[in-house]
């Protein structure tokens, strides 16, 4: 478990990353954290030719309001946004996710570029940027963009960004004032990734449902919404069984598969499970929510 | 933590032993400054990437390391050739009738049996570039038959080892009475076919190993993180045909070995064998994928037991038929039989059972070989033992607590002989489990769950009882009919010419505190200051015998040689001073260092004693100086070894609906006979049970149906962490043990045998209403989310299912 050689370039801007990454291609990987890649390069899954490290390029924890979101730099570390005021008060789904990133000493390192990029379905980052429709800004030479997290992740470990592309930040968008959210994630040990997890924001009025979201991990490829469930909940007042129902349908809109650790119907039936304790604690947490 | 001392032992001698003394290797384990065999920098280090199989069974065909021979910083690419070139094959030799040996091969010669087994051995100046040469190599292989399934192995269709004409290597039963007898006539009979899945130990530090050879005086040294330095140097000693004056074997700071280091290992047959021919120093450390692969496993049983009893609740019969899965060859020197065998021995456990059959096969398979793990295969007895108590204080309408009482064997039955031959000494049986049951509040915690469960929650409340048998003598083999002796340890203690003492010993501690613990043995046996005392061990140089620090031994066979030569030395120590102090030696006593004539001011320091005894040669006379020695040297053998008892009681409470296990609770009480310090038996129980919630819960080596393993990492083998683990009480009765020197028990293993069937019984417990048998470990949410959905929830019994 030794990584073979590689290069290593540790640019001072985006625009030396960007021309790095236009040189090497998809034979270059970026390295901020390193908690995902380096156990990959070191079981010699990836084996790069060169390592692009760029910590150097901005200052870690860059997080900061503006207009209707807040905009987070991408090499602030896990543990920025467990403990961050601003995150705690505007989006406090972010930070009560952030709580269940692996552990300390990994929230401490990882970066939410890093954990982004790497996409695996079962992190709780990818889920919040889709549950908030977060948007993602990448740099590649000569020219930026901006994807939704919805485009963003492709499949497991696979994301819109190309090889010559590095993500310079995200905007989340605030949550609606009063609204009210819910996270639940189901592990087998204290900081592993979740076998299945679910995320709500939800905002009522007059003890009806404005506006519900709901986003699943470790049940797909990628992270995904619960569009149906979502629209059943809709205008409704969160009475229990309309809140199962929305359950029902969260299960029946999953095709996850059998691993390890879960079996597909397992890992459905959390997903089912997760979703009602998220919802469930996500009206109960909402202003104008119970009448 | 609370301690009742049952014994006279504390009250005689409230000295250094029992005291609870700080771990004196701590400060310098917790600080970064312990010194492991990978610490070791020889000058000229070369290291070993080794090529493993990625086959479970398969012939090798061809294997080509022409383009890995030429890669940079490259020394050797070597195969099964040229390692039997220099070494003698070896093979795990038992006078166990049934039993068939299979040969070591340090790396795989015609055929590879196991995925992670070692085919080629890449050397190199580092051990990055040994694994990009690694990488070069490429061994085509003849794929043959799976023999992945145990119970499909015994049906020998394919062979492992052709040469042994089947797969059952190992088979033995045990008898006594009338089982069939005494099953038909029985009130009840409960009855499950029980599976324990393999677990592999995971120890913090992977297992390495450094071997240098002196060409000067050729002789070769080995550094490997071992729990068994002398034995691995007998070993050695005979594969390369060296005299061990010309061999030593060096463990050093060992981090964790739980049975998996107390093998000899292919890779340190293979790093010796290199050293001699490359004239460096060969060094390999595994990493964690190859220690999840290629360390030995455990745990790996399928039971089939029948329970009959009463309607009183005796218990009258048990008849077990045990398949052992123990991989792909039988390790030296334990043999594959050291697992499945104690399933069978120890399956009648503290109880009264008089009637016992228990028939056990141990089958070879296309894993990693089992080895020894904390426990060795009473974890596996108890879970099956005590289940099948559980189930019948239900069919009996009984309390679980009530039934064991009724047939845990007590104090004045004792020496008892269980049904497969062990002899139990006094031991508190009945006390563990009432001052248990005391500790935890049975009563009002029952209570308590009655009303939790009229909340709809799954409260669960689970017992295990259990005895094992620890610190054994030469009389008993710690495996079966194995040639080895495991029975004696020795020790040296020296008083030099400055004063300072030093012990030496064979044993290998790597985490038991035997630094501290057998200090305060010599201390007190001496008549010194703990801190006076310094520790030799894990050094095969150190004495001219021993096997090693393993099966809950080393404080009763060590700890009885440092009591025989410490007394010796202080005989001697004391005559020398009579000379200098002019007193009888019955007038003599020595206390913290000081030898002082009784009742007066008349006294000299131990360092004043051996100026007087190395240096100032005319305060002692010449024939004294030259018939006595402030050194003696004893051996210990407890011939038989001692029980050790304890029974633990689990709360745990399960998510309905994640089907998520919480141990909320949990209490142990064991009879560890005299504590020499409750700090270090604490933590040994603390730890233990920690292993023991592992395989209850979490821990699981799984194959896919071609062999091969998906375990490889900690993502996919999952270990528990502090977060897991309750915060447990544990209570030590002290009842000396009244068959060995100093009356002290082992105890180093007894949380793992007793918490997997502790929990197993508390989630039973939890989901009694649902009728959902727990019969397999771990436990995990997935399977509660099967065993509950496939289940129909029905009042009354059932007869189970087989």
């Amino acid at each position: 478990m030794k990584p073979p050689a590689f290069s290593y370039f540790a640019p001072e801007t985006v625009e030396e990353a960007t021309a790095r990454l236009a040189e090497y291609g998809d034979d270059a990987k970026l390295i901020a954290g390193g908690q995902s890649l380096v156990p990959m390069m070191n079981f010699r899954l990836v084996s790069p030719a060169a390592l692009i490290d760029i910590r150097k390029i901005a200052p870690p924890d860059a997080i900061e309001e503006s207009g209707g979101h807040v905009r987070i730099g991408a090499l602030t570390r896990h543990r920025a946004l467990e403990t961050s005021p601003l995150i705690a008060h505007r989006i406090p789904v972010l930070a009560a996710a952030m709580g269940h990133v692996a552990h300390l000493a990994i929230r401490n390192r990882g970066t939410i570029g890093g954990s982004l990029c790497h996409a695996d379905p079962a992190a709780e980052l990818p889920a919040i940027a889709v549950l908030l429709d977060a948007r993602i800004h990448a740099a590649r030479r000569g020219g930026v963009r901006t994807v939704d997290a919805g485009a963003f992740f492709e499949g497991a470990l696979w994301t819109a960004l190309e090889d010559d592309e590095i993500v310079t930040h995200i905007d989340f968008p605030l949550l609606p004032p009063g609204a009210g959210w819910g996270f639940h994630e189901f592990a087998r040990r204290h900081g592993d990734f979740g076998l299945a997890g679910a995320a709500v924001t939800v905002s009522g009025s007059a003890g009806r449902a404005s506006e519900v979201r709901i986003a699943l991990l470790g049940v797909g490829e990628t992270p995904v919404r619960a569009h149906a469930a979502e629209d059943l909940l809709t205008g409704s007042g969160f009475e229990p069984d309309e809140i199962a129902a929305a359950a029902a349908a969260v299960r029946d809109g999953l095709d996850p598969t059998d691993d390890l650790h879960a079996s597909a119907d397992y890992r459905r039936h959390l997903a089912g499970v997760l979703a009602e304790r998220a919802l469930a604690d996500a009206w109960g947490r909402a202003a104008n929510g119970a009448s | 933590m609370s301690s009742q001392a049952a014994g006279a032992a504390d009250v005689a001698r409230p000295g250094i032993v029992g005291a609870r003394v700080q771990r004196r290797e701590d400060p310098r384990l917790l600080t970064g400054r312990g010194a492991y065999v990978d610490d070791r920098k020889a000058d000229g280090t070369v290291h070993v990437a080794f090529c493993r199989s990625d086959r479970a069974h398969a012939r090798i065909a061809r294997i080509d390391t022409a383009e890995a021979r030429q890669a940079p910083g490259v020394l050797g690419v070597f195969t099964a050739g040229d390692i039997d070139a220099v070494a003698r094959p070896i093979r795990a030799t038992s006078n166990m009738p049934d039993y068939r040996a299979t040969e070591l091969e340090p790396l795989a010669r015609t055929k590879v049996r196991y995925v992670g087994e070692p085919v080629v051995a890449v050397v190199a100046e580092n051990r990055y570039l040994a694994e990009d040469a690694a990488g070069l190599v490429s061994v085509d292989y003849d794929p043959l038959p799976g023999v992945t399934d145990p119970e499909s192995a015994l049906e020998d269709r394919a062979l492992l080892h052709d040469e042994a004409g089947t797969n059952i290597i190992a088979a033995r039963e045990f008898a006594r009475g009338d089982v069939d007898g005494a099953m038909a006539d029985a009130a009840i009979i409960v009855e499950d076919r029980f599976r324990i899945r393999r677990k592999t130990p995971s120890a913090i530090e992977n297992r390495t190993c450094l071997a240098e050879f002196e060409a000067g005086r050729q002789a070769l040294t080995l550094h490997a993180s071992t729990q068994v330095p002398g034995l691995l140097r007998d070993a050695l000693a005979e594969i390369f045909d060296l005299p061990g004056r010309r061999l030593r074997v060096v463990a050093p700071d060992v981090g964790g070995g739980f049975g998996a280091k107390a093998s000899l290992y292919p890779e340190e047959v293979v790093v010796c064998a290199l050293t001699m021919r490359l004239g460096r120093p060969v060094k390999w450390t595994s990493d964690r994928m190859e220690d999840l692969t290629a360390t030995t496993q455990a745990f790996d049983e399928i039971v089939r037991a029948k329970l009959a009893l009463e309607p009183d609740g005796r218990i009258v019969a048990l008849d077990a038929d045990v398949i052992g899965d123990v991989g792909a060859y039988s390790i030296y020197p334990w043999t594959a039989s050291l697992e499945p065998v104690q399933v069978v021995s120890f399956l009648p456990g503290p109880y009264r059972v008089q009637n016992y059959r228990g028939r056990v096969r141990a089958v070879a398979t296309s894993k990693a070989p089992m080895g020894p793990y904390r426990g060795v295969g009473r974890p596996i007895s108890t879970f099956v033992m005590e289940r099948l108590v559980d189930m019948a204080a239900r069919r009996l309408a009984m309390d679980p607590a009530e039934l064991r009482a009724r047939n845990l064997v007590r104090d004045d039955e004792f020496p008892y002989k269980s049904g497969s031959g062990i002899v139990w000494d006094r031991s508190g049986f009945q006390e563990c489990l009432s001052s248990a049951l005391d500790r935890f509040g049975y009563a009002q915690r029952r209570t308590e769950q009655a009303a939790a469960r009229n909340e709809g929650r799954l409260v669960g409340i689970g017992i295990a009882s259990y005895a094992e048998l620890t610190g054994i003598g030469s009389r008993i083999s710690a495996a079966p009919g194995m040639p080895i002796n495991t029975g004696t340890e020795r020790a040296t203690i020296e008083i030099d010419s400055t004063g300072a003492v030093t012990a030496a010993f064979g044993i290998a501690s790597h985490g038991q505190g035997l630094e501290t613990t057998l200090a305060q043995i010599v201390a007190e046996e001496l008549g010194v200051r703990v801190e006076d005392v310094e520790i030799i061990h894990g050094d095969s140089a150190a004495v001219p015998h021993s096997t090693g620090t393993y099966a809950s031994r080393s404080t009763v066979l060590a700890g009885g040689a440092a009591t025989l030569s410490a007394r010796a030395l202080r005989k001697q120590a004391i005559e020398a001073a009579s000379y200098i102090l002019e007193a009888a030696d019955t007038d003599i006593e020595m206390r913290d260092g000081i030898i002082s004539v009784a009742g007066t001011d008349s006294s000299i320091t131990l360092r004043e004693l051996a100026r007087a005894f190395y240096s100032e040669m005319r305060r002692i006379p010449k024939e004294a100086r030259e018939s006595l020695e402030l050194s003696a040297s004893a051996t210990y053998d407890p011939f038989f070894g001692t029980t050790t008892g304890a029974t633990h009681v689990a709360e745990v409470e399960i998510d309905p609906q994640t089907f998520g296990v919480t141990v909320r609770n949990y209490v142990v009480a064991e009879d560890c006979g005299r504590i020499v310090n409750p700090m270090i038996v604490d933590g040994q129980v603390h730890g233990g049970v920690a292993q023991g919630i592992g395989a209850a819960l979490y821990e699981e080596v799984i194959h896919d149906e071609n062999g091969q393993i998906l375990t490889g990492s900690f993502v996919d083998y999952v270990v528990p962490s502090a977060a897991e683990i309750p915060d447990m009480a544990v209570i030590h009765l002290e009842t000396e043990s009244p068959s060995t020197l100093g009356g002290y028990r082992g105890m180093g293993e007894g949380g793992t045998i007793g918490a997997p069937a502790a929990i197993a019984n508390a989630v039973a417990d939890a989901l009694s209403a649902c009728n959902a048998q727990i019969n397999e470990l771990p436990i995990t949410p997935d399977r509660l989310f099967r065993l509950i959905r496939d289940v129909e929830p029905r009042e009354g019994e059932s007869k189970n299912e087989t």
